[in-house]
């Protein structure tokens, strides 16, 4: 048999951005593994230097439309931090429940429309639809469900305004409250039925390696999307303020981009992370898919991240429902003004696919200067590690065919956001 | 043009956010009749496997921000009978441009990315597709319109020529009945903006922050006044105007801006 040449996949497909995967192979070895940034630079934290707060919250979502509001929730606790602003409990709560829209929107989009395909055999959603008609229509439903939240909090589906410094301009009614209540209550069959689905599907095991896990640790004792503090795989939990000296940019000569590294070491971040570093917290439902699908070889495969968004699914679906219930039972809500003109604030969410951070540093009502690290930038070293074990791994055992497939199966799975990490774009340093 | 029947369509991503494919795929209602009543040849963001050859509509996102993407853009006007350029990146260059011109470009990349950086493909400032190559419509947004993006193809579809919608922000929030927030001296720049939002952030009691780009019919010299009278000051003015405004924008407010 013939030695296996080089390998490149350009585009990748089926993921947010432009980008693409370079293997090279040398006597049958894997030399180098490259994931590909092709957008061009964008420049965002230059952009928003010279500006208010106010218009930095319309600038960043931009970033990325997938999780807009997720940068969009990310500058408001970093913005807000350092203006002084608190905001009361009920705003906390709808911003919450914002933030479940969003998670419904991207896990719905990423397991049915961008996952799925791979394990099923077809090139896109639409050509399953066929075979899988009621899944297709039912994962339609819940997308559109995840978007309709995210159109009543953020005031339009993609980009909306309505979430402001301190709160939010305008406030959803009971009645549409409710509605969504009910409408959260219908879709949670099915959200648990996706649970058998890829429970079902046979996982690939040639990338398996160890590695690495961070998210945010939620206040409370509950499962959550926020925090101000990390926690990670190795037992350690870090303020969000130190972000820089935990997550460390690495630079190496000839090929490279700055990526980033927990220890020396990749790590991965999203939903895989998050279930397997706080799962214990998860309740009802979410508790029971947690406990029929999670086993070790999770710590172990990146695939298996497609599986811990649809329990973040039924998660969120549960979410709605109690966040809505105590929004009903709580005070209004009121937009909190800044007291300060001048300081510094790190703020950091989950978006759906993992770790969001945005720093800021403001004085006399201007950001002077900000950072964005993206969940993209955080584990693009770690697709490269799996990319890399499974490569070695097929060509050892000569199962070549369609190992590009394999190879993007690794990098999708994480469900790459390539806008997002655009402003990590390749550099090469001489 | 002559009625195509099951026109072979492309549907691709420069520099941006992906929000005007992002809304297409979101189109839950329509996303399966899109794909059976067009040949959707390329639209790597929702499908593998892309057959790049001659196509009847391409539809394009993003600005032009590196050599790579001026190339390929070039490429597929090369084999598109039409091309649309779908959202404010691709119309105006997006909020990535909203320096264009400044001559800094080259300052604020090696901010970000250090001296000694050197790229796998040439970095550009951001550009719309139309400073490269003829478009033939526009579909502006950030991100597009449903609405507005299914006419379009219908229209194609059915061989008839897309109507633009020169309208401001303010139409619609008229017809939607809102308070008018520039009565309350708010920073809102509706009357300079393109419609077909719906007036969503008006809708919310949100002023607008222009993120559709300037309307041709828009009168900036007044506007530029009117925001002037609310004790703001010029340069802070024509910052905000310039956030989604690109490099078009530059063309109307050339002589107030100064």
């Amino acid at each position: 048999m013939l030695d296996k040449k080089d390998i490149t996949i350009e585009p990748l497909a089926r993921v947010e951005g432009h980008g693409g995967i370079r293997v090279e192979i040398k006597d049958n070895k894997i030399t180098h593994v490259e994931v590909r940034i092709l957008e061009g630079p964008r420049l965002f934290e230059e952009l928003v230097v010279g500006k208010t707060p106010q218009e930095d919250l319309s600038i960043v979502p931009r970033i990325c439309a997938i999780c807009n509001l997720s940068h969009k929730y990310a500058a408001l606790r970093g913005l807000e931090k350092a203006v002084g602003v608190t905001v009361d409990s009920t705003t906390q709560l709808f911003r919450e429940l914002m933030h479940h829209g969003e998670m419904l929107e991207s896990h719905s989009l990423h397991i049915y429309f961008l996952a799925l395909p791979d394990f099923l055999g077809y090139d896109n959603a639409v050509a399953m639809a066929d075979k899988y008609g009621d899944t297709v229509v039912k994962a339609l439903q819940l997308k559109k469900f995840g978007n309709k939240i995210m159109r009543m909090m953020g005031g339009r589906m993609i980009h909306g305004e309505n979430p402001v410094i301190g709160g939010f301009s305008r406030l959803p009614t009971k009645e549409e409250l409710i509605k969504v209540r009910d409408e959260a209550e219908e879709l949670l069959d099915f959200a648990v039925a996706t649970i058998d689905l890829l429970g079902e599907l046979e996982i690939p095991d040639h990338m398996e390696r160890e590695t690495q896990f961070l998210c945010c640790k939620p206040p409370g004792d509950g499962y959550g999307y926020y925090g101000d503090f990390f926690i990670t795989s190795d037992g350690e939990e870090y303020p969000v303020e130190d972000y820089k000296s935990v997550i460390k940019e690495r630079v190496v000569s000839h090929s490279f981009a700055k990526r980033g590294q927990y220890k020396d070491k990749p790590f991965t971040v999203g939903a895989l992370a998050r279930v397997l570093l706080i799962g214990e917290r998860l309740k009802g439902k979410a508790k029971e898919a947690n406990d029929k699908l999670v086993t070790n070889r999770w710590h172990r495969n990146p695939l298996f991240n497609n599986h811990a968004q649809a329990i973040e699914q039924v998660y969120s679906l549960e979410g709605i429902i109690e966040t809505i219930d105590l929004i009903l039972k709580s005070e209004n809500a009121k937009i909190a003004q800044p007291t300060e003109e001048t300081g510094i604030g790190t703020g950091a969410v989950e978006a759906p696919r993992g770790t969001l951070i945005h720093h800021y540093e403001i004085k006399n009502g201007k950001i002077t200067a900000a950072d964005f690290i993206t969940p993209t930038a955080m584990f693009l070293d770690d697709i490269e590690a799996f990319i890399r074990t499974g490569g070695e791994q097929l060509l050892t055992n000569k199962q070549l065919d369609n190992i590009e497939l394999q190879f993007e199966m690794i990098a999708r799975a994480y469900d790459p956001c390539i806008s997002c990490s655009a402003h990590l774009v390749e550099v090469v340093y001489e | 043009m002559t009625a195509v029947k099951k026109p072979k369509i492309g549907i691709y991503g420069f520099t941006g956010c992906a929000g005007d494919q992002l809304l297409i795929i979101h189109t839950e209602d329509e996303i399966l009749n899109l794909f059976g009543a067009t040949n959707i040849q390329s639209f790597v963001m929702a499908s593998s496997n892309p057959i790049e050859e001659e196509l009847d509509v391409a539809f394009v996102e993003g600005s032009v921000s590196t050599e790579e993407e001026k190339e390929h853009l070039l490429e597929i006007r090369g084999r598109a009978k039409i091309l649309v350029a779908i959202g404010n990146c691709a119309m105006n260059g997006g909020p990535q441009a909203m320096f264009s011109g400044d001559g800094n470009y080259e300052k604020r990349l090696e901010n970000v990315y250090g001296k000694k950086a050197k790229f796998l493909t040439k970095p550009l400032e951001a550009k719309p597709l139309d400073a490269f190559v003829k478009v033939d419509y526009y579909l502006p947004g950030c991100p597009i319109s449903q609405h507005q993006t299914f006419a379009l193809i219908s229209r194609l579809i059915h061989g008839a020529i897309p109507e633009p919608y020169p309208h401001p922000v303010c139409h619609e929030c008229k017809l939607n009945e809102n308070h008018c927030l520039l009565l309350d001296e708010r920073f809102c720049i509706g009357p300079l903006t393109l419609g077909g939002c719906g007036s969503a952030c008006p809708n919310h009691g949100v002023p607008c922050v222009g993120c559709w780009g300037p309307n041709p019919d828009g009168n900036f010299d007044h506007h530029l006044k009117l925001l002037e009278s609310f004790g703001m000051s010029r340069d802070e003015i024509m910052r905000r105007i310039r956030g989604f405004g690109g490099s078009k924008i530059i063309e109307y407010i050339r002589d107030g801006g100064t």
